[in-house]
């Protein structure tokens, strides 16, 4: 098994696992991206369609794990990758065949007739806004810095042709001419890495939090504290990827060389990093769902969320040219997404995107 | 504070956000000196065009509520505790509020019935003693 067809195991297992738990992550009023209301989150329908779910999820996940292990053991990276794909379209039809069924109950019973349709904003989120967590941005930055001083010390020993691929064995079989671009492209990632998902959570504190109409200001405090973990896990994961690619740029450098499952040793850092990220999501759910319900809950309060399914296409792209955020809460699962309807937004994946393909032109011809 | 409008409802969003900011200064979440988010804040957190949250605070700064400035934005500017209002603004709310009542009794409620409605909406305001204890509340 290569470092190559590691990673690949690793991200179907993940992608396997995330797939399974999403359901249980959401917000029990957000059903497979169908808005529900609090009074109908237990109808059978819904208890049907999860059942089912979690079944045809857990049997793919299994399956593509199985099949991703018999590849990465061929020593096929590539092979081993196209199982990703798979999983990822099966567990989509998964959640859209949940989707259409809950959503067709739910017109068919007309669950939002005669319930009063609001949206919420908590005026606190603004006036005491929650502190983004500067001191967690050390430790990556660190790490890119004690790399790229390490680069340098290194650089002029460096022989003419660098290795930049691995096989099980540990020997090179991927070779680049020595370059600065070629020597420092791990730190050109630490860079990447570190400076998008800085500003993407920069962007995310100054988004709107999840307020819920029906669950009032409680709904602020959990997203606070979700915001406030699930921000310094991400970091945690910046931090743990940065020591993944210091140790790949190290082996790419000569100052160690491991055979065996040791040439995976780049990877585990990151796979710690993401399992972090698993457990802080498990921990808190979407927007806090799955926090303590608060000692003394308020009484019944006469809104509902608004049923916003018109913006959701496919229950997972949020498109909404009158609302002025950039981004917005995950339907499904965990995390934030943009909103397609912003130009802004729109600007912002455009330049992540291009950004993506220039560095993978630049890597291919400095590689040439 | 917490904001809720129903977009989808019969009442202007902006006379909305204007109608529950004034329900919020009645009833002391409010006090005069405290800020309100700014206008794209607001509009962001409510996913409602930026001119809606503008015209409902061009609304509360006509009506004395809210003063707004480049630098500390929008200011709660009166709230239970500011002592009487102008004559001239007494006179229109008389106007509005014979017309509210009005309302009621040409639905058949009867004079016990609507001062009891009244009474009912008035106890969750916070009349100045109860405004003045709130501020103590919130002093170190």
């Amino acid at each position: 098994m290569t470092a190559g067809s590691l990673t690949a195991v690793i991200a179907v297992l993940l992608i396997g696992v995330l797939t399974c738990v999403a359901p249980a992550l959401t917000r029990p009023t957000l059903q497979f991206g169908v808005r529900v209301p609090p009074q109908r989150t237990d109808a059978p329908v819904i208890r049907r369609e999860r059942r089912a779910y979690y079944w045809r999820a857990t049997a793919i996940a299994a399956c593509c794990s199985a099949a991703a292990l018999v590849l990465a053991g061929s020593g096929s990276a590539r092979l081993t990758a196209v199982v990703l794909p798979a999983e990822l379209a099966a567990g989509l039809s998964c959640f859209w065949v949940a989707r259409e069924r809950i959503a067709a109950a739910k017109h068919a019973e007309g669950w939002y007739a005669g319930l009063r349709q609001a949206v919420a904003a908590d005026t606190s989120w603004r006036t005491e806004p929650p502190r983004f967590p500067v001191a967690w941005l050390i430790p990556p930055v660190a790490v890119l810095v004690a790399t790229a001083v390490v680069g340098a010390v290194r650089y002029p020993d460096l022989p003419s042709r660098l290795a930049v691929g691995f096989t099980a064995s540990g020997t090179p079989d991927r070779w680049v001419r020595k370059s600065a671009w070629g020597a420092f492209s791990k730190v050109a990632g630490q860079l990447w890495v570190t400076s998008l998902w800085t500003g993407l959570l920069l962007i995310i504190y100054r988004s709107r939090p999840d307020t819920d109409a029906s669950e009032g200001a409680d709904s602020t405090r959990r997203y606070r504290i979700f915001l406030a973990t699930y921000s310094r896990a991400l970091l945690a994961l910046v931090t743990l990827v940065n020591v993944g690619l210091l140790l790949a740029a190290l082996r790419d450098w000569q100052v160690y060389r491991l055979s065996g499952i040791g040439a995976a040793l780049p990877v585990l850092p990151a796979a710690a990093g993401l399992v972090i990220l698993v457990a802080a999501a498990v921990r808190t759910g979407q927007a806090g769902s799955r926090l303590p319900d608060p000692a003394a809950r308020p009484g019944p309060v006469p809104h509902v969320n608004r049923d916003d399914d018109r913006f959701w296409k496919g229950g997972l792209i949020y498109i909404n040219r009158d609302d002025p955020a950039i981004m917005v809460g995950s339907r499904f699962g965990i995390g934030w997404t943009p909103n397609l309807g912003n130009p802004r937004a729109c600007l912002l994946y455009g330049g992540i995107l291009a950004a993506i393909i220039a560095l993978t032109v630049v890597r291919a011809v400095a590689g040439a | 504070m917490l904001l809720t409008v129903e977009p989808d409802g019969p009442v202007p969003i902006y006379q909305q956000i204007r109608d529950r900011i004034v329900e919020a200064i009645a009833s002391g979440q409010q006090l005069a000196g405290s800020a309100l988010p700014s206008t794209r804040q607001l509009a962001m957190d409510l996913g409602v065009n930026f001119h809606t949250v503008n015209k409902s605070y061009d609304i509360l700064r006509q009506e004395g509520l809210v003063r707004i400035n480049r630098k500390s934005g929008a200011v709660i500017r009166r709230d239970a505790g500011s002592g009487p209002p102008d004559t001239s603004w007494t006179r229109d709310w008389t106007g509005r509020l014979v017309t509210l009542l009005a309302e009621a009794a040409a639905q058949g409620m009867g004079p016990e019935q609507i001062a009891e409605h009244c009474r009912a909406a008035v106890t969750a305001f916070a009349f100045p003693r109860a405004a003045e204890d709130t501020r103590q509340e919130s002093r170190p």
